[in-house]
């Protein structure tokens, strides 16, 4: 009795292996801090919800070495299944001949699937003529953050931040007048706001309907638009009211400790901000330049793409844990743990209700500002290069140049987009268009 | 008399101030370790230890999976220093006791190897870490450092100067070459071999770059890595208390090195100064 | 002059020399004979394009403001790190070595920063200057009545603390070998420049320093080898080459052009000018040190 049990026992450990013989799919991906945290609880949320597939998350380091890491892997034929790249990443993507559009995972498993329930800012971003190449993941864009307590102390109201440059202008006087800080204003990333403000008027940074209906071939930065922000932005640093704050996040840290009254940066900088600081922080709207057509703010942050050469096995898991991502409930995990938005409408409509926005208003300013924005022109979606880490860094080296007063405004704008229509050429001509 | 005690005033005060700006940075560092959050963030900044080191101590040692890193870390220099010191032995050995074809080609060999450094061939020898599989894995980060031209001159020299009568007294006994090497030669090489130890495990904690490209798991990378991620995790402001635990665990075992074999350490030195 | 000591052991001392030489081949020459021949090449990110370029990397590259620039920074923060660095490392060294009391104290106190690694040494110095919150630029306020040093928004501060950072570090090192240097003085020489009148500052000009000549080229190769390569992670962590590019020394512009911009064939053609550099660099103290050395005899 014993042994046939025992056989048995043994039987059905050896067929449930076979059959839950599970699917292992490797995800490269760049969250690093609080963002880790939450990434690994969603994906373990997955796991345990589909047995048969497990997917595995790696921190690979910052966006630039994923990629890197990405296409030593890619070239060696050990690629990780889904990998995430920063949106300045996007053409070098599409052009590799590395992955498979995310629009082709449904229509490969038979199954339909509504892309309209993606927030369509974000949709469109990441859209090559009409149609998904990646899965919108983790989204941001920029708004206007202002410290309340500062505001009052200057006798402004805490509530009425300013909503056009000249306005800044003016309340930057008054606050420096009132002598609560020594300078107003700073950015985050100097080079993306350049290209929020060109967006968001609807402008287009670059030809070729912004480089989305063919290759870049021109930067349109150094035009009048282009050189009319930059004018604004150096002479406010020349009345002490912009204070450059370096690339990236370093301008956060005057902010926190209250040394300027308002910062420029990235959405997800506010759950972080809020913590950090011991003031009242309040946000808004990018400042608009008055008289100038309006657009909407740009995306930032990053996306999901599939490599080639997978199963067909793995790529059924891959679109399971794509879809997965999709749902409401882990689109509002993933926007309440990070302060990314959440990608799809239905998560939007679902905080709404539930009154998230009512606790802090601050997490509404982003989505106000991207949902009540155009759609629907390429000005308005954002730029796309191929070489664009580069440019981003001609960008900030003009605006370097210009506020510290090294190069008048035209002039940086112009060697910038000199060299940048040379890297464009370059990079067609690598690529082979 | 007065002069003198003048003068030794002044070369004692000189030599204080200088262990004083030299010792700044790091005392700075490791105040900085001890206080919370917002005390490190403070302006002005505090100078007075706090009572937080063990909690940010363990706060960059979870985030950033140090007990790992330092494993890796210790692995590969351990493993590194060892056997670029055999490698070097052996070679130095061949070179100043026997004659062989090609032995004139030491020194531009060595010439040209301190010309490459890994900056000038990095992208190459990572496709050749590709082509062997050996990416995220302890190969990568130890194998490429396995020769040293440092070690294999620094024995060489030392070599030299062991008088011929040894290397005879131990052919008249019966000794091959290899019990020469291993039972005489080896031993009375301690010190060089002490001081070589300290210089390549120093050197292989600091490596930066290289395990920065090689490596992608949290699994196999090393310590001086996580210093980066500790810096990076914070998109908002930097907690400079986390990171400055971070930091002085990262320095320890350094450290703790150069001092355990600080004599032979200088004495090497001398005796490479020694021309 | 070395004989044959073991005659009759044909084959081992190429089994000896054998795993040096197989790891010096296989993992520094040949990957650089590689990277030569990409520098002719101009490679898509992903690879699937290789196109010869012939020249024309190095074109780019000499007619490049950028590399250019990059080129003065270089010469800039080395020519600090060098002169400052050793300036100050003798000038330590040679008090340490008087005779004062408490000189083994001094000697581990002075060579400690040895053992720190670069990234190490920039993550200190990044906390020590952070703009906002750090206590340099809180001193240096103090003392200049209100200059707010923000070194990310300065190239030329900026460049002038990584500068320091990056001396600081070797500071260590250089004094262990300048000690190590100073005790090899032969007595008598002084003693006989003493006898001769000579002042203890002309004594050390004319015959300490000339003596310690050999050490001085020794340390001048190895600053300038960490200053061109090992300060990467420095670089990296405090400043990542910025602001702007204002610390964009070579090597790091070597990293960024080819492991962000993804331009292989580009970065292997700044590779082998750093190459050049080096040689002429390695060759020009092999020169000096035998000649000095003889002359020393």
């Amino acid at each position: 009795m014993k042994r046939i049990f025992g056989i048995a026992a043994l039987a059905l450990v050896v067929i449930s292996g076979w059959a839950f013989a599970q699917v292992e799919i490797t995800w490269w991906h760049a969250m690093s801090g609080a963002r880790l945290g939450v990434v690994e609880s969603i994906v373990d949320e997955f796991n345990a919800t589909h047995p048969g597939i497990v997917v595995k998350p790696l921190f690979t380091g910052s966006y630039a070495e994923t990629l890197t890491k990405f296409i030593a892997a890619y070239r060696t034929g050990t690629a990780p299944n889904l990998v995430q790249v920063y949106e300045v990443g996007t053409q070098t993507m599409i052009d590799s001949g590395a992955i498979i559009p995310v629009y082709q995972l449904p229509e490969m498993f038979g199954e339909e699937w509504d892309w309209g329930q993606y927030i369509i800012p974000i949709l469109n971003y990441y859209s090559v003529d009409g149609n998904l190449w990646s899965m919108p993941f983790n989204s941001s864009t920029a708004m206007l953050y202002y410290n309340k307590d500062l505001f009052a102390k200057a006798g402004l109201d805490p509530n009425k931040p300013p909503t056009t440059w000249a306005e800044v202008e003016e309340v930057g006087k008054k606050l420096l007048e009132s002598g609560v800080v020594e300078h107003v204003l700073s950015f985050g990333w100097p080079g993306w706001i350049f290209e929020q403000m060109h967006a968001y008027h609807n402008q287009l940074f670059a030809n070729n309907d912004n480089g989305r209906s063919d290759l870049a071939t021109e930067v349109l930065f150094n035009q009048d638009f282009g050189v009319m922000v930059l004018d604004t932005w150096t002479r406010l640093a020349q009345e002490g009211i912009f204070l450059y704050g370096g690339p990236e996040y370093s301008a956060n840290q005057a902010f926190i400790s209250g040394q300027i009254a308002m910062l420029i940066q990235s959405t997800s900088s506010l759950a972080g901000i809020e913590k950090a600081s011991d003031f009242q922080v309040g946000t808004s709207f990018l400042p608009r330049f008055a008289g100038y057509p309006s657009g909407n703010s740009v995306i930032g942050g990053a996306s999901l793409w599939v490599a080639k050469g997978q199963s067909e096995e793995e790529l059924k898991a891959v679109w399971e844990f794509l879809k997965f991502l999709g749902r409401t409930e882990i689109a509002i995990q993933w926007h309440k743990g990070t302060g990314y938005f959440p990608t799809v409408n239905s998560a939007v409509k679902a905080l709404l209700d539930e009154g998230w926005f009512s606790k802090d208003q601050n997490f509404l300013t982003a989505f106000l500002q991207i949902l009540s924005g155009r759609r629907d022109t390429a000005a308005a979606a954002g730029v796309r290069l191929g070489p664009f880490v580069e440019i981003r860094e001609l960008e900030r080296a003009a605006i370097e140049k210009a506020v510290s007063g090294s190069m008048s405004p035209k002039e940086a704008l112009d060697e910038a987009a000199q060299k940048a229509n040379q890297l464009l050429e370059e990079y067609a001509k690598v690529i082979g268009s | 008399m007065k002069r003198k005690t003048l003068y030794q005033l002044f070369i004692h005060g000189f030599l204080l101030l200088s262990v004083f700006i030299i010792a700044f940075p790091v005392l700075y560092a490791l105040v900085t370790s001890t206080l919370s959050f917002s005390d490190a963030f403070s302006f002005p900044p505090k100078l007075l230890p706090g009572r937080h080191f063990l909690e940010n101590a363990a706060e960059a040692w979870n985030r950033v999976h140090m007990g790992r890193l330092m494993f890796n870390s210790t692995v590969v220099s351990v493993s590194v220093a060892v056997v670029k010191i055999i490698l070097s032995l052996m070679a130095a050995f061949a070179y100043t006791h026997f004659r062989f074809r090609g032995r004139g080609l030491l020194f531009p060999l060595c010439m040209v190897t301190q010309m490459l450094p890994l900056p000038v061939r990095i992208v190459p020898t990572f496709e050749l870490m590709r082509a062997f599989g050996w990416i995220d894995t302890y190969w990568a980060l130890t194998v490429p450092f396995f020769a040293s031209t440092t070690g294999i001159l620094l024995f060489r020299q030392f070599f030299l100067t062991v008088p011929r009568d040894l290397s005879d007294a131990a052919r008249v006994d019966g000794a091959g070459p290899w019990r020469y090497f291993l039972q005489i030669l080896v031993p009375i090489s301690r010190t060089n071999i002490a001081a070589l130890f300290v210089i390549e495990f120093i050197f292989m904690w600091s490596q930066y770059l290289w395990p920065l490209i090689v490596t992608n798991s949290r699994e196999m990378r090393v310590v001086q890595i996580g210093l980066k991620m500790l810096l990076a995790s914070e998109q908002q402001a930097p907690e400079w208390n986390v990171i400055m635990a971070g930091t002085v665990i990262a320095m320890l075992p350094p450290l703790i090195v150069l001092i355990l074999f600080r004599r032979s350490f200088a004495q090497g030195i001398a005796m490479q100064t020694e021309k | 002059m070395p004989q044959d000591r073991f005659p009759g052991h044909r084959f081992l001392p190429y089994l000896l020399v054998f795993p040096s030489l197989a790891v010096i081949v296989v993992f520094l020459i040949i990957p650089f004979i590689q990277s030569v021949k990409m520098s002719f090449y101009t490679m898509s990110p992903f690879g699937t394009r290789l196109i010869y370029v012939g020249f024309d990397n190095y074109r780019q590259l000499f007619s490049s403001t950028d590399y250019l620039h990059s080129v003065i920074i270089t010469l800039i923060f080395s020519a600090f790190v060098v002169l400052v660095g050793l300036g100050l490392s003798l000038a330590i060294a040679v008090a340490a070595n008087q005779r004062i009391r408490g000189k083994g104290f001094y000697q581990i106190a002075l060579i400690w920063t040895y053992a720190l690694s670069p990234a190490v040494a920039g993550t200190i110095w990044a906390l020590m200057f952070a703009p906002a919150t750090g206590i340099m630029p809180y001193i240096i306020s103090k003392l200049s009545g209100g200059y707010k040093l923000n070194w990310m928004t300065s190239p030329t501060i900026a460049l002038l603390i990584v500068s320091a950072a990056a001396t600081w570090k070797m500071l260590g090192y250089n004094i262990v070998f300048y000690i190590a240097g100073l005790q090899n003085v032969p007595g008598e020489l002084l003693e006989a420049a003493r006898v001769d009148g000579a002042g203890p500052w002309r004594t050390f000009w004319r015959v300490t320093f000339p003596m310690l000549s050999p050490t001085t080229t020794f340390l001048l190769f190895v600053n300038m080898l960490y200053a061109f390569f090992q300060v990467f992670g420095l670089i990296d962590i405090m400043t990542r080459g910025g602001p702007g590019n204002a610390t964009e020394i070579l090597v790091y512009k070597l990293y960024r052009d080819g492991f962000i911009h993804l331009k292989s064939g580009y970065a292997a053609a700044q590779s082998f000018v750093i190459f050049i550099a080096i040689a002429v660099l390695a060759v020009f103290q092999l020169r000096v040190a035998t000649r000095k050395a003889v002359y020393a005899r």
